[in-house]
């Protein structure tokens, strides 16, 4: 992407809270303008930090960051017109609802007819209309949440931060506001920022994900990518569920690698990111891509397992499978008459291609 | 008693009514007084008793004697006012000072916290009779005794831990993500105070000034040390009162200021509803 | 990733430094605020009290007004008489004092370490002013003057005046004295009050704390278990008497109580004492211990109650459940969880107790007043600020002893009212 073309753009950023130690380490990270970006990561990985940096709470301790072409690092928070949906929503509680939305608009000066019916069409958005004349107090969590996302957008700023947004709100709330919300960037396309820990989350939303671990993005892709192809241990493991093997690069030949495990057996894997012949290498590998009752030929590699457990979870079984000499070997099987039921205590073939199987770093 | 669950045994009830008995006491000791006063304010005749007239709601018992008494001496309204003066003043002072010292105090980065804030509210913990006894000497230096000001100075002292108290309190249960939400949406930091914070903590600071009010409105020690003849309160008042020749005047005066407690109960109760209400407990 | 150079910022600052910068910065804004109401405390309250403490050890007087007679009287010792120059020194300098006013305070600070000695110094001033006979010693004008002066007592006792500060006040406020040897001594058996009188403000305050333990733990539990809205309706019968006026409450104390009051009206006409045989209620000790119960039983209901308040049921339910019965659970689990709002109430009824001023003073009659009562005297009646003063800094030093062992117990963060 063209970084002159960017909405928000962080320039070699860190952050230091003690002087002492990075929470963010040399951030580097470009987002186009309409782009929903989602910062994800475990606590303490920065992503919130940098958040808080773009909406100007926190100071960077090096480096720029860009609005466009501006330089922000000296703009105070009210002047930088970004809306952010806080983790708790913070409406003000003295505030009816419209109160609440007017607010952004009154203190820019904006007169009371088109305060008026700008923010009757943010309710509009949001379905909430009817209450506008309640206090935040009288309205659900989900019905807040909606408030809060509509008080952000409703001064029409050029991007939206979301600070966990999603993290009060019930299981089903919070899947149901996820589609909302995506819906809601699709129709005005605003450049949204968006942090979370919930990997779900993220893949529903994000047109990119940024995952963050120590201070460092991992790994900056589409969901769909981010998925089928981790770039790192961490990310694959971070991201949905995973097999790691761990074993040494034996030998390479182009894209793929032979990869010896602690029992010897030899794996051949997608060679995405390791080091030479010899060096340490995790595998990382979907359960849902290993078949049952492979046959060699077939498929790149077979071994034999015995299954120790099963879980029945409705739409798939959890399978649990001593292999390669791990106990702890996952293989999800669909729920569909097409495969015959395992019993426990049964010695399989499993079997997965060579491509399914990425060696990244040890 | 009917709520009690089956497996209840006898001694249980009787457990349960005695502990009852002795609640129902131990609120009878604490509104007693309060109770006594009220009725006797209205007795006809000069006595702190009961009389028999009385006792069978005979309403030649009952007069507003006393009251007409108080509402028509001199000393006793002159004794309002003072109050009244003195305990508004008192409370502007305690309010405006102890309001600011609670935003530092309530935070985080505020230094030698624990230290400072036991200083502050020292005034509360040291006997009045020290706090008068000291103020005696200091303000006789400096020409303050026997005047407005030098009452208002030392009531506006006392009254001053009582605002950092409720207002740090407040400020405690206040939510500063609503800060960076301000000023996020485009409100530069005074915008942010004025609509945000300052009504937010408007019922902490009014409480606080209500505990202020009732401080210098009650005092009488410090009123003791260092008022004149003109300065006079109505506890100087009263407390001349009880001690020299106790009328029943002294009891309309008390049903008065019972009144009064009342209403400023009430007012507290409303405003811990109104901050509740803010803060979307109910 | 472990940075062991120090990280440096844009201008090259260490970001340390720069950290630390930004912070006292911050820091010293935040402390701004406070400074309005420290400074204003510090100059109407803490200042003031300090002036109260000088005063106790302050003593101006003698070394203004007869310097040299107390450096003569350095080098005397008792039980002879001084040397007659040390007579005349001390006339020439009393008639010095005499005019600037000195000799009636001279007189009233040597009355305070010897009671009843005041007359003996202004006869003196009184007879120098007239002037001495020819011929005439100067002792034999002083013993004519007054017997006393023949006794080494009184010089031991001016000889004790010497210095600018003075302990003297702390003597007299712990009932001692210093004899004619100038050693410190406990003063006679009939004459001692302080000592008495500091163990019976601390005894009372004691039996209140108790009494506010008693009253204020069942219904402190009542309220933190009945439903909201009742527990609402009867914290107003809490709350009313605590926001009620003192004089109020101690006025109707008064009434109720009186041998002619509610009270004994009351059980005159059950039979439970005929028309002679009323107790006397108030203004006696049982008076002081009522009232300042009732006055200061809120102090305690409350931090109980938001203690209990905080408790959830499910402990005891869990501890019920493991097989304890109802009041085994509420002994092993309830009661020991509520130990912190009980030490928090009572350290704060004994605080307000022990310097409590109006109450005894109204109720208490003879026999109920406590150590306040003796500094308002020396305030207000014998003026005898310099012994006030030292009461006071005594009883000062106790309750601040006592704030520091709250704020360990407790935090004052947590002093709530209301």
């Amino acid at each position: 992407m063209d970084a002159t073309q960017a909405a928000v753009r962080f320039e070699g950023v860190q952050k230091s809270y003690d002087g002492e130690t990075l929470v963010v380490k040399d951030l580097n990270l470009s987002i186009a303008k309409g782009e929903f970006v989602t910062m994800l990561g475990p606590s303490g990985s920065g992503k919130t930090t940098c958040l808080m940096m773009l909406a100007g709470f926190e100071t960077a301790t090096r480096g720029e960051i860009y609005i466009g072409q501006r330089s922000i690092n000296r703009v105070p928070p009210h002047k930088r017109n970004i809306g952010m949906v806080f983790q708790n929503y913070a409406l003000f509680p003295h505030m009816s609802v419209a109160e609440n939305l007017a607010y952004p608009l009154k203190v820019r000066g904006i007169d009371k007819a088109e305060r008026e019916t700008r923010v009757l069409r943010a309710l509009d958005m949001v379905q909430l209309a009817p209450f506008a004349n309640r206090r935040p107090g009288m309205l659900s969590g989900g019905q807040q949440q909606r408030v809060a996302v509509a008080r952000a957008l409703v001064f029409d700023p050029d991007i939206v931060l979301m600070d966990e947004p999603l993290g009060a709100l019930d299981k089903q709330l919070r899947e149901q506001m996820q589609y909302e919300i995506k819906h809601i960037h699709e129709r005005i396309g605003v450049t949204v920022v968006y942090v979370t820990h919930d990997q779900s989350e993220a893949l529903t939303m994000s047109n990119r994900i940024a995952v963050f671990n120590d201070g460092v993005i991992q790994q900056l892709a589409p969901p769909t990518e981010l998925y089928e192809r981790p770039s790192n241990a961490f990310v694959a493991h971070f991201i949905g569920e995973n097999n790691r093997l761990d074993g040494i690069v034996r030998s390479r030949d182009g894209d793929i690698c032979q990869v010896e495990l602690g029992d010897g057996s030899m794996v051949r894997s997608l060679a995405v990111n390791i080091g030479g012949v010899g060096s340490r290498t995790t595998l990382s590998l979907r359960p849902e891509r290993v078949t049952v009752h492979a046959k060699a030929g077939e498929i790149d590699n077979v071994f034999a397992g015995k299954v120790e457990e099963l879980i029945y979870l409705g739409d798939h079984i959890r399978t649990r499978v001593s292999l390669c000499g791990q106990d702890d070997f996952i293989v999800k099987l669909p729920n569909s008459d097409r495969h015959a039921m395992l019993e426990p205590g049964a010695n399989v073939h499993f079997g997965w291609n060579a491509g399914d199987c990425r060696a990244l770093d040890g | 008693m009917a709520k009690l669950p089956p497996y209840v045994t006898l001694g249980d009830r009787l457990w349960t009514l005695g502990y009852k008995l002795l609640c129902g006491l131990i609120y009878l000791f604490l509104i007693a007084p309060i109770l006594v006063v009220i009725p006797l304010s209205f007795n006809a005749e000069p006595y702190f008793t009961f009389t028999p007239e009385m006792l069978h709601f005979d309403p030649a018992g009952y007069s507003l004697r006393w009251y007409r008494d108080v509402l028509g001496s001199e000393d006793w309204l002159n004794a309002f006012r003072n109050s009244f003066v003195i305990g508004v003043f008192a409370t502007l002072i305690a309010t405006l000072l102890g309001t600011v010292a609670a935003l530092g105090l309530s935070n985080s980065r505020m230094p030698y916290r624990a230290s400072v804030m036991a200083l502050l509210l020292s005034p509360m913990i040291v006997p009045v009779i020290i706090s008068a006894a000291g103020m005696y000497f200091f303000f006789s230096n400096v020409g303050l005794s026997q005047t407005f000001p030098g009452i208002i100075l030392a009531h506006a002292a006392l009254g001053t831990p009582f605002v950092v108290i409720t207002v740090t309190a407040t400020l405690s249960g206040f939510d500063r993500s609503l800060m960076r939400a301000s000023a996020s949406l485009g409100a530069p930091p005074a915008t942010t105070f004025f609509q945000v914070v300052v009504p937010l903590i408007a019922p902490g600071v009014i409480s606080g000034a209500l505990f202020a009010f009732v401080t210098s409105f009650d005092e009488v020690v410090a009123v003791l040390f260092l008022s004149g003849a003109s300065q006079r309160t109505v506890p100087r008042q009263m407390w001349s009162g009880i001690r020299e020749q106790i009328s029943p005047s002294i009891l309309a005066v008390a049903t008065l200021l019972i009144l009064l407690s009342v209403l400023l109960l009430a007012t507290l109760e409303l405003l811990r509803r109104r901050n509740e209400r803010l803060r979307g407990l109910r | 990733m472990a940075d062991s150079t120090p990280i440096l910022g844009d201008d090259g600052l260490t970001l340390k430094a720069k950290l630390r910068q930004a912070e006292r910065r911050n820091k010293l804004k935040t402390f701004g605020l406070t400074v309005p109401l420290l400074a204003f405390i510090l100059v109407t309250f803490v200042f003031p009290i300090l002036l109260m403490i000088a005063r106790s050890v302050d003593n101006p007087v003698p070394v203004r007004a007869i310097p040299q007679t107390l450096e003569a009287l350095q080098s005397w010792t008792p039980p002879t008489l001084p040397a007659e120059a040390t007579y005349r020194l001390f006339a020439e300098e009393l008639l010095a004092a005499d005019e600037t006013g000195d000799l009636g305070r001279l007189a009233s600070r040597l009355n305070y370490d010897l009671p009843g000695s005041r007359s003996a110094l202004t006869r003196l001033g009184r007879a120098l002013r007239r002037g001495a006979e020819d011929g005439q010693s100067y002792r034999a004008l002083f013993e004519e003057v007054d017997p006393r002066w023949s006794e080494p007592e009184i010089w031991a006792g001016l000889k004790a005046l010497d210095g600018r500060l003075t302990g003297a006040y702390y003597l007299a406020a712990t009932d001692r004295t210093r004899d004619v040897d100038g050693d410190i001594v406990l003063q006679p058996e009939n004459t001692r009050i302080y000592i008495g009188l500091y163990l019976k403000t601390l005894w009372v305050s004691l039996l209140v704390t108790l009494f506010c333990v008693l009253l204020a733990y069942p219904i402190a539990y009542q309220l933190a278990t009945l439903p909201t809205g009742r527990a609402n309706l009867l914290m107003i019968l809490v709350l009313l008497p605590f926001w009620t006026s003192l004089l109020v409450r101690t006025t109707a104390w008064i009434v109720l109580l009186q041998s002619q009051g509610v009270l004994n009206d009351i059980l005159v006409a059950l039979g439970i004492l005929d028309d002679e045989g009323r107790v006397q209620l108030i203004y006696n000790m049982t008076g002081t211990i009522v009232a300042l119960t009732h006055i200061l039983l809120p102090f305690m209901v409350l931090p109980l109650y938001s203690v209990m308040k905080t408790i959830p049921p499910n402990y005891r339910r869990a501890a019920i459940s493991m097989g304890a019965t109802p009041s085994r659970a509420w002994i092993d689990v309830f009661f020991p969880l509520t130990i912190p709002g009980l030490g928090a109430g009572s350290v704060l009824v004994f605080i307000l107790c022990i310097g409590y001023y109006i109450t005894p003073a109204l109720v208490g009659g003879r026999t109920g007043q406590l150590i306040s009562s003796e500094i308002a005297y020396h305030m207000q009646s014998s003026l005898n600020w310099g012994l006030a003063a030292a009461l006071g800094t005594i009883l000062l030093v106790g309750v601040l002893a006592l704030y520091w062992i709250y704020d360990r117990l407790v935090g004052i963060d947590n002093l709530k009212m209301g």
